[in-house]
């Protein structure tokens, strides 16, 4: 175990991690007023958010196509304890020690007895906003076959990344020797994700929560990326609400043209180069009160659980895809955002 | 070919729930009772069909007999799939009478005439109904068993129910042939789709309940006699009686029908408060509103009691079980009166 940090900080630990997997939601310490959240976008007006970036050509949006159309899972992490990314193929075979010792327990992962698991571990050195954030750190597991060593075929079976785009104010404070990479995110089965993840808080004393994204993050989401410019022909801003404490649940999934939506957007967004609280309220409740008129239901008494756009989708369970490489970085930047929010 | 349709009856065995695989063979009526009593009814799923196989290749089933396996399954089972509604018009008002096997040699020979590779099996029900298995081959590959379309039709009736297959470009050829055999002289979709069959001829041979009482008796009247200021009771009261009555007029005081949901696409104008100072577009804002539940009816007849809506709720959900529809596209109506639309 990692030392340097209050002895609660163990057992706070041990208790997150048996919840690592499951979709609880946060217990909401984390979570506060949108104060600090926004500390770090200086010279921005209060509850106000930079227009996502755009990444530029040299950025080599291809590279980060493997991102792309998959199912992220998202946690946040605290900040890691004596990480380097100097070390992260010794960090690979320990970790690799680690899955096999705890298949041996029969706790975890049935495997067959002549597969193995492959562990990779390599930066992602594009994935960052600045020069300040540390580059994002990748965790591949591969099935590998171990009865013909020589023409082995491994098949991905999970994968899990570290980053952090604009983490400005938890960098800026961060103690010496802690690493910050707050926002984890992970495609394939839980019981490796648990394993992996107790591996990293056992090495680095961080701490993993479910990251849950609340209907008004989710309003934002809506809003930028029914902004963002596309090239080719997009998909529809698609919200999906749920009506609770009906005797017969419903949904009610209403999308919009993306260039109505757009040019709705276009007129709500004054602010020059930042989009304010009160321009999101204003681009929702526009879409409530046209729903209103044809159906007389009041959506903004239902619960927004899920947004679609042609830039990326987001669940209120704290599951994301990405749509675009080029809005990468911004999504990302959000996402860091939230996940900071969490762990502070 | 015989393991072939041994091996289909086994997968449509697999698909029954296993404690009524006994009663569905017994309808079925191949095996004798004798073989059934041979079945072991305690072993898995998988080893029941096993077995049921077995028993039939031993008795040489037939495509027949496969075939009627699966309409009898169907006919238990209709949710499994959905169902379309076709409207057939005549031009003259004479009754023909029907000939149910004139009606199946008609059908078949329209659709061999086009295409030779068709399976085709008809069954009739107690209540009228005639059911009609398809399973399309190609020009060049024979019929394809796990890929059918169902056709549901009550010969007194001008209303087809039909499941079509994955395989829809079939579709016209089986409409046609639907026509033919029927002496009607055209066809067309109603725009009225669902998983539950029964709910759909309620729909269409108006059996759900259509007595709008306006003055029944509030069922709460008793429960709100609590000792609060007796004004705010009645405001309330009344409110609720309000509620109460325009929802028994939109929907009636019946169960309603069951769908599972209902579509709008949207083309109308979109017109804010002046004071959001936004989007003031000349061409219609383009939306796709889908409404899901388990039990459509029932959820949309509940929101404005439970404060999700206003009362009346909107003609266009309303008049869903009116206008037997569930696919609609909402226009702006033209006419005198702003804020009314049509559905075309």
């Amino acid at each position: 175990m990692a030392g340097g940090r209050p002895a609660g900080s163990a057992i706070e630990m041990e208790g997150a991690m048996r919840t690592l997997p499951s979709s609880g939601r946060p217990s909401g310490t984390g979570w506060q007023s949108r104060g600090p959240l926004f500390g770090r976008n200086y010279g921005l007006s209060p509850g106000s958010r930079l227009l996502p970036p755009r990444c530029q050509e040299n950025a080599d949006p291809q590279k980060m196509a493997f991102l792309l159309r998959k199912q992220w899972t998202l946690y946040s992490v605290s900040p890691l304890y004596k990480f380097s990314s100097a070390d992260l193929k010794d960090y690979a075979r320990m970790l690799g020690v680690f899955i096999a010792a705890e298949k041996q327990k029969g706790l975890a992962v049935d495997v067959d007895g002549e597969l193995g698991i492959k562990v990779a571990m390599s930066g992602l050195p594009e994935l960052r906003g600045s020069e300040q954030d540390p580059a994002a750190v990748l965790v591949q597991l591969s099935l590998r076959s171990s009865v013909s060593p020589k023409n082995s075929e491994e098949k991905l079976i999970w994968s899990g990344w570290f980053c952090c785009v604009a983490g400005d104010d938890l960098l800026e404070n961060l103690p010496e020797n802690f690493t910050c990479l707050p926002l984890f995110l992970v495609n394939g089965a839980e019981s490796y994700t648990a394993i992996v993840g107790s591996w990293f808080q056992k090495t680095f004393d961080c701490c993993f929560r479910r990251l849950a994204i609340s209907p008004l993050n989710l309003t934002w989401m809506a809003a930028m990326w029914t902004g963002c410019k596309v090239d080719k022909n997009t998909a529809a801003t698609e919200l999906l609400f749920s009506v609770p404490h009906l005797p017969q649940p419903l949904d009610i999934s209403y999308a919009i043209h993306p260039e109505d939506a757009k040019a709705l957007w276009d007129t709500v967004q004054k602010t020059p180069g930042e989009i304010t609280q009160e321009e999101v309220d204003v681009f929702m409740e526009c879409l409530y009160s046209h729903f209103h008129r044809h159906f007389k239901i009041h959506l903004s008494a239902t619960k927004l659980v899920k947004v679609s756009t042609g830039i990326a989708s987001a669940h209120c369970d704290g599951i994301i895809k990405f749509l675009q490489s080029q809005y990468l970085i911004g999504v990302l930047m959000l996402l860091t955002e939230l996940a900071i929010s969490q762990i502070q | 070919m015989d393991e072939v349709i041994v091996e289909y009856i086994r997968r449509t065995v697999l698909k029954i729930p296993r404690d009524e695989i006994m009663a569905v063979l017994q309808k079925w009526g191949f095996l004798s009772e004798a073989q059934l009593q041979t079945i072991n009814f305690r072993q898995t799923k998988e080893g029941i069909s096993h077995s049921v196989a077995q028993l039939c290749e031993e008795s040489s089933a037939d495509l027949k007999q496969a075939a009627l396996l699966d309409i009898i399954y169907n006919h238990i089972y209709p949710n499994k799939r959905v169902w379309s509604v076709y409207h057939m018009n005549k031009t003259g008002e004479e009754t023909d009478f029907f000939d149910f096997r004139d009606f199946k040699k008609k059908f078949r020979r329209q659709i061999q005439s086009a295409l030779i590779n068709v399976t085709i099996n008809f069954r009739e029900y107690e209540d009228n109904a005639i059911w009609i298995r398809i399973a399309w081959g190609t020009p060049y590959t024979k019929p394809n068993q796990y890929k059918t379309s169902y056709v549901v039709y009550h010969s007194q009736t001008p209303y087809v129910f039909i499941s079509a297959s994955v395989l829809r470009s079939n579709l016209p050829l089986l409409c046609q042939a639907m026509v033919v055999a029927s002496n009607y002289h055209d066809i067309h979709e109603m725009e009225l789709r669902s998983h539950c069959l029964n709910s759909l001829k309620d729909i269409v041979f108006k059996r759900y309940s259509q007595n709008f009482q306006t003055n029944y008796p509030l069922q709460e009247r008793n429960v709100l006699t609590e000792n609060v200021d007796l004004r705010i009771n009645d405001e309330n009261r009344s409110e609720k009686e309000r509620i109460y009555r325009l929802n028994q007029e939109s929907f009636g005081n019946g169960p309603q029908p069951k769908l599972d949901f209902a579509q709008y696409k949207l083309e109308t104008m979109f017109k804010s408060d002046p004071k959001w100072d936004v989007l003031e577009k000349k061409e219609p804002f383009r939306c796709l509103v889908k409404f899901s539940s388990p039990h459509l009816l029932e959820s949309l007849k509940s929101l404005a009691p439970a404060g999700l809506a206003d009362a009346p709720l909107s003609p266009l959900l309303t008049c869903i079980p009116q206008k037997a529809r569930n696919y609609f596209k909402i226009r702006e109506k033209k006419s005198l009166h702003p804020g009314s639309f049509v559905s075309p």
